[in-house]
């Protein structure tokens, strides 16, 4: 601003140096790039290749093209048990991260330690993938929909209390102070204090779990967790595009009509 | 309303439409639970196999540590997919998000552009890796790193028209009344303006990339995946263990440094302003536009 003012109509201020930390910024990303696109350290990402490979892919389209509609009724009842263990895991999944979120809220949290303990627990749940907590449920209880939606359950409380626990350190402190002012003990002030200003958004990230669940159990049955992934896994083995073609279609068309349905109902709850 | 003397109170607003919906759900709840293909006694028994499986995994010959390098390495194949994948995302919804931006471009681009990244988002990385990228590129990383990209393009390109939508119009026109030409606006008017915010949502995107190029492994696209499926099929529960722990402690790595990279982005360097409290609670400041 002075410099401006110093140098006098019509000269032009001198520009800011760039500072050091974008400059370093942009030095790690180069170094890291290169390393991530060599053929010696990292993934060895060829365009050229890629272009001339392009056309391979051909045969293989061509039958995704040609859906065997014949195959719709074997689909039936994967489809309607991925739907069940979506169901379940968000209810189950919900109810959990409840009290989870409170504990990790500085909010609403009764202690540190308390909070400190959650806030890790939370952050190693949340660092799994969904398939992984599958392949590790699958090997414990074997192959079925127990462990799929075991998987999801875990992948659900994850997500909610996160978002849940975010949302309570913005809740408004007049009524907490109001309910503690009235004699209220931790619980009762969580209970009518924070509770009546967060369902809102609880009901909305349950319904947002329950859809992220129909996605989600197409790709944990991969590796046996049951209902629909399990099927198109089997025939990915069998090189059966045409009928992987009617379960994607089917997939794409089951999580559209759940997404309506879900803003639908959220509408009515919320 | 007209009955309205002072001490009468108002009819409490109707509930019907909501306790019907609340019975619906409980209904569909109730029916999933009952007719799931799921054996609820086994839930007695599920503490101890898991307790088994961790006993085999972590306490009857110990962990294989000599499995580590190996386990490290296909890590890091997992994160250099998350982040050619990123970057191919990053590239490709910049532009893409500009058109999908109703201020920018016209009505109908817009729309068309939204409903196409909706069509992209619907289909999970796995889905895109066995259907296009394999057959393309054959098994390996590299179609891991196509898939991860395209299925970034689908959230980063509504993102950023999102961002775009919501800037000060004011640059914008001092930059056509310069003389801009449209190409010049969007360089100096716009990009500027969300360049922060979008680069934030990269890197948040990265560490999303971060949990999905670890689990692609498990249809042949190469990185982590691959060992933990294989190690656990095997039934080598000690190596599968180290495998597992370097993909916890890796991605809570990949979150920390790209957590602290975005708020320094969003915030500027003076957010480095550590006391106390900032230690103990981290409020949602990524969210807060500069």
């Amino acid at each position: 601003m002075t410099a401006a003012s110093e140098a006098g109509a019509g000269a032009r201020p001198e520009k800011p140096p760039r500072s050091f930390a974008a400059l370093a910024g942009l030095a790690a990303f180069a170094v890291i790039t290169w390393f991530a696109l060599s053929e010696d350290f990292g993934i060895g990402l060829d365009i050229g290749e890629l272009i001339e490979n392009a056309t391979r892919g051909v045969d293989i389209w061509a039958e995704f093209m040609r859906p065997n509609w014949g195959f719709v009724p074997q689909t039936v009842d994967p489809m309607i048990e991925t739907f069940q263990m979506a169901v379940i895991a968000a209810v189950v999944g919900c109810a959990v991260a409840l009290p989870v979120s409170f504990l990790a809220s500085r909010v609403t949290s009764p202690n540190l330690a308390a909070y400190l303990a959650d806030r890790g627990v939370l952050s190693v749940v949340r660092a799994i993938p969904d398939i992984l907590y599958a392949l590790i449920f699958v090997a414990a209880v074997g192959i079925g929909p127990l462990a799929g939606m075991l998987a999801l359950l875990f992948f659900n409380i994850g997500v909610v209390a996160k978002l849940l626990s975010e949302t309570i350190d913005g809740v408004d402190t007049g009524p907490i102070e109001a309910t503690r002012a009235a004699g209220g003990t931790g619980l009762q002030t969580s209970r009518w204090a924070v509770l009546p200003q967060v369902m809102p958004n609880y009901v909305a990230y349950s319904l947002y779990t329950f859809e992220l669940n129909i996605r989600a159990s197409t790709v944990i049955g991969i590796v046996g967790a049951g209902g629909i992934g399990q099927l198109l896994n089997t025939q990915r083995a069998f090189f059966r595009y045409d009928n992987l073609a009617v379960i994607i279609i089917e997939l794409f068309v089951f999580v559209f009509v759940i997404e309506l349905f879900s803003i639908w109902l959220r509408r009515r709850l919320v | 309303m007209t009955a309205g003397t002072m001490a009468t109170r108002p009819a409490a607003p109707s509930h019907a439409k909501r306790n019907l919906a609340l019975l619906g759900t409980a209904l569909v709840v109730v029916w999933a639970f009952i007719s799931v293909d799921i054996e609820w006694d086994e839930l007695l028994t599920l503490p101890g196999s898991i307790g088994n499986l961790f006993y085999r995994m972590f306490l009857r010959d110990g962990l294989d540590w000599s499995y580590l390098p190996q386990a490290g390495a296909a890590m890091l194949d997992s994160i250099w997919i998350a982040w050619v994948g990123t970057i191919i995302g990053a590239i490709l919804s910049l532009p893409i998000g500009f058109f999908g931006a109703k201020n920018v471009s016209s009505g109908l681009v817009s729309n068309v552009v939204r409903q196409v990244l909706n069509g992209i988002r619907a289909f999970p990385e796995l889905v895109l890796v066995i259907v296009v990228f394999i057959p393309i590129a054959g098994l390996g990383p590299v179609a891991g790193a196509l898939a991860v990209g395209l299925h970034s393009v689908g959230t980063l390109g509504k993102l950023t028209a999102e961002v775009v939508e919501g800037i000060d119009p004011g640059p914008v026109e001092a930059v056509r009344a310069a003389g801009g030409r449209p190409l010049q606006v969007q360089r100096w008017g716009v990009l500027p303006q969300v360049l922060p915010e979008i680069v934030a949502f990269w890197l948040y995107r990265f560490e999303i990339n971060i949990r999905a190029a670890a689990v692609l492994g498990v249809v042949g696209a190469g990185g982590i995946g691959t060992v933990v499926q294989e190690t656990i099929v095997y039934r080598r529960y000690d190596k599968a263990g180290v495998a597992i722990i370097v993909v916890i402690v890796a991605t809570i790595l990949v979150d920390l440094v790209s957590g602290w990279v975005r708020r320094r982005i969003i915030e500027g360097a003076g957010a480095k302003r550590v006391s106390g409290e900032d230690l103990v609670e981290q409020p949602e400041t990524a969210e807060v536009k500069p």
